[in-house]
C-alpha cells in the first residue's frame, strides 16, 4: 500500500520537473510574491502590506499566496489523471496490480511534494524577517502550515477536477471555479450584506486559513481541511473506478 | 488458465461483446482475430480488469477478475494498443517503476531490467527517453514493462500494428520465443501474425465469436478442404464432368484448362468430407488415368473474409 504510493508519488513528482510548466509555474509564484513583498503592490490584497503597519510579519504574503494558488495549484494538478487518460498510460497503470486507492493517494502526494518544493523557496522571506526584525515564531509556523493545508486541498480538488475529464483544459477550469468559490465564500455574507448568510464562513478557506495563522491551532480547523481532501480524493476515486461499474 | 463465460459488454448505444465464451489452457499462444471494432479489445480489457462487463464473468486462474483484481492483474503482463508509455521517462526508470508496483524486489530490479531489455532488444536504448524512441522500440519497451514480472499470461493487443515489415518480422519471433514458456494472447487484424505465431486462433466478429480453434481446425470447419484439383488423362468418350458429378459428396464440378493430352478439373464437395478416396477409385473404375489429385484448402484469408463480411 505505501510502497506503492510512494512510487506513484515519486513519478509523479519528477514528472512535473521534467516540463518546463513546473520551473513556469514556481518562477511566477515567486516572482508575484516578490512583487507583493518589496514593491508593495495592493491589488486584490487587503489594505495592509508588510511595511504599512511596520510589523514584522508574513501576513500578506500568505494571504497573497492563498490568492495566487487558486490559479497556480490547479494548474499544477490539472494533468494528474486527465493526462493519463489521453495519453492511453492509465490503462497500463490501472492493470498493474494497484489499487485505484494507491493510484489517487499517490498521485496527490506527488503534487504535494512539488507545493512543498515552491514553499520551501519561500523561505528566503522569513530568514530575511529575522535578520532585520524580531518576528512572532508563531504565526509564521502557523502561515506556513496553513497554506500547506490550503494547498494541499486544492490539490485534491484538482485532482477531482482531473478524474472527470481527459481534457486538461476542462480539469484546470472546473478546479479554478471550485477553488475560487472555497476562497472567497466568506465575502458574499458581506458583500450582500445579508447576516443570516455569514454561517458560509464556516466552509470557506480562507476563514479557516486566517484561524490557523494567527498560530493558534483549533481541531475544528484542522477537521475542516482534512474532510475537503478527504471528500474529493473519494470523489476522485469513485470517479475513476467508475469505469469498472456495470 | 483463462475463463471467459457469456461476457456481454455494452457501450452506451453499442453492443460491443455479445455473449464471448471461450477457455485458454496454460501454454496456449492464442490470436484473436477480427476486423476493427469487433470487439478483440474490449475483450482483452475486461480480462485484465481495466474494465468490467455488463453481464458474464472472466476468471483468471480460478479468481474472478472482478473480485480479485489485484491477484488476477499480478498473473498478467499487459501491452495495451499503441503501447502507451511515459514519454519523459527512460526505459531504464520506467520499467523500474512498473517493477516497484509490480512488488519486485529492489536489489532484484537492475537484473530484472537488463534481462528483460535483452529479450526484447532494447539494450542499447535504455536510458533514450522513450519520447524519442521509434515506434518499434517503444512498442518493444511495452512488451519488457508486460513481461518485467515473468507472469504466467501475457496479453498483447495489437502488438505489431504500426511496425515496419522488418520490425514486425521482429517482434513475431520474440512473441514465438516467450509463448514457449507462457500463456498468450495477442490480438491483430492481420493474418499472416496469426498463423506465424499462435496456435489456436478466435476470430470475433461483431462482438461474437465467429470462429475457434487451430488454423487447421478453422480451415475444415469453414469450407478449407473441400476443393479438389484433379487431372487426368484425355478421353474423348467420357463426360468427365458429369461422371465426377455422381460421386456421393461432390457439389459441383468445373472444367479448367487442358493441355495436350490432360485434362484439369475442381471439384467442390461438401464439407467435412474427404473425396480423394472416392475420385481415386471412380477413376480406376472408369479406366481413367489419374495424372494429379490435390485437396485444395481455402486459406485463411479468403475464410476469414467469408466470416467477417456477412
Amino acid at each position: 500500500m505505501i510502497r506503492n504510493c510512494i512510487a506513484i508519488a515519486r513519478r509523479e513528482f519528477y514528472a512535473y520537473f521534467s516540463s518546463p510548466v513546473a520551473y513556469i509555474a514556481i518562477f511566477l509564484y515567486l516572482v508575484l510574491l516578490a512583487i507583493t513583498f518589496f514593491f508593495k503592490i495592493p491589488f486584490l490584497l487587503p489594505k495592509e502590506d508588510f511595511f504599512a503597519e511596520k510589523e514584522a510579519s508574513l501576513r500578506a504574503l500568505f494571504e497573497w499566496s492563498l490568492l495566487l494558488f487558486t490559479v497556480f495549484l490547479p494548474a499544477i494538478s490539472m494533468r494528474l489523471l486527465a493526462e493519463e487518460k489521453k495519453m492511453g498510460t492509465m490503462e497500463i497503470l490501472l492493470t498493474l496490480p494497484v489499487t485505484d486507492v494507491e493510484v489517487v493517494v499517490g498521485k496527490l502526494f506527488g503534487a504535494v511534494g512539488f507545493l512543498l518544493v515552491a514553499l520551501a523557496l519561500t523561505l528566503a522571506y522569513p530568514i530575511l524577517l529575522f535578520a532585520i526584525g524580531k518576528p512572532d515564531l508563531g504565526p509564521i509556523l502557523g502561515g506556513y502550515f496553513g497554506v500547506l493545508l490550503v494547498g494541499m486541498g486544492y490539490l485534491a480538488i484538482g485532482l477531482m477536477a482531473s478524474s472527470f475529464t481527459s481534457s486538461q483544459v476542462v480539469a484546470f477550469l472546473v478546479a479554478i471555479v471550485v477553488c475560487a468559490f472555497l476562497t472567497f465564500v466568506d465575502r458574499i455574507p458581506e458583500a450582500l450584506g445579508i447576516r443570516a448568510l455569514e454561517p458560509l464562513n464556516a466552509m470557506s478557506f480562507s476563514y479557516h486559513f486566517r484561524s490557523i495563522a494567527r498560530g493558534v491551532l483549533d481541531t475544528r480547523d484542522i477537521v475542516f481541511f482534512v474532510s475537503i481532501i478527504v471528500a474529493a480524493l473519494t470523489i476522485a476515486h469513485y470517479s475513476l473506478s467508475s469505469r469498472r461499474w456495470r | 488458465m483463462i475463463e471467459v463465460n457469456n461476457l456481454v459488454k455494452d457501450y452506451k448505444v453499442v453492443r460491443a461483446l455479445d455473449g464471448v465464451s471461450f477457455k485458454i489452457e496454460k501454454g496456449e499462444v492464442v490470436g484473436f482475430l477480427g476486423p476493427n471494432g469487433a470487439g478483440k479489445t474490449t475483450c482483452m480489457k475486461i480480462i485484465t480488469g481495466f474494465i468490467s462487463a455488463t453481464a458474464g464473468e472472466v476468471k483468471v486462474a480460478s479468481l474472478d477478475v472482478v473480485e480479485n483484481g489485484v491477484e488476477v492483474r499480478k498473473r498478467i503482463g499487459y501491452l495495451p494498443e499503441n503501447a502507451p508509455l511515459y514519454p519523459d521517462m527512460t526505459p531504464r526508470e520506467y520499467l523500474a517503476f512498473v517493477s516497484t508496483l509490480r512488488g519486485i524486489d529492489s536489489k532484484e530490479v537492475p537484473k530484472r531490467i537488463e534481462k528483460v531489455a535483452q529479450v526484447v532488444g532494447i539494450t542499447d536504448r535504455l536510458d533514450q527517453e522513450i519520447g524519442t524512441l521509434s515506434k518499434g522500440y517503444r512498442q518493444r519497451v511495452g512488451l519488457a514493462q508486460a513481461m518485467i514480472h515473468e507472469p504466467e499470461i501475457l496479453i498483447l493487443d495489437e502488438p505489431t500494428s504500426g511496425l515496419d515489415p522488418n520490425q514486425i518480422v521482429e517482434m513475431r519471433d520474440i512473441i514465438k520465443e516467450i509463448g514457449k514458456q507462457r500463456t498468450v494472447i495477442l490480438s491483430t487484424h492481420n493474418l499472416p501474425e496469426v498463423t506465424a505465431t499462435c496456435n489456436r486462433i478466435i476470430i470475433i466478429h461483431k462482438g461474437r465469436i465467429a470462429a475457434d480453434g487451430t488454423p487447421d481446425e478453422i480451415q475444415s470447419a469453414h469450407g478449407g478442404g473441400n476443393f479438389y484439383l484433379v487431372e487426368v488423362e484425355k478421353h474423348d468418350s467420357v463426360d468427365l464432368t458429369s461422371l465426377f458429378s455422381s460421386i456421393a459428396g461432390a457439389k459441383h464440378v468445373a472444367m479448367l484448362a487442358s493441355s495436350g493430352t490432360s485434362q484439369r478439373l475442381r471439384i467442390e464437395g461438401v464439407e467435412n468430407k474427404d473425396l480423394r478416396k472416392d475420385i481415386f477409385e471412380l477413376c480406376v473404375q472408369k479406366g481413367l488415368t489419374l495424372l494429379g489429385l490435390q485437396r485444395e484448402r481455402l486459406d485463411l484469408e479468403t475464410i476469414f473474409q467469408r466470416i467477417t463480411v456477412q
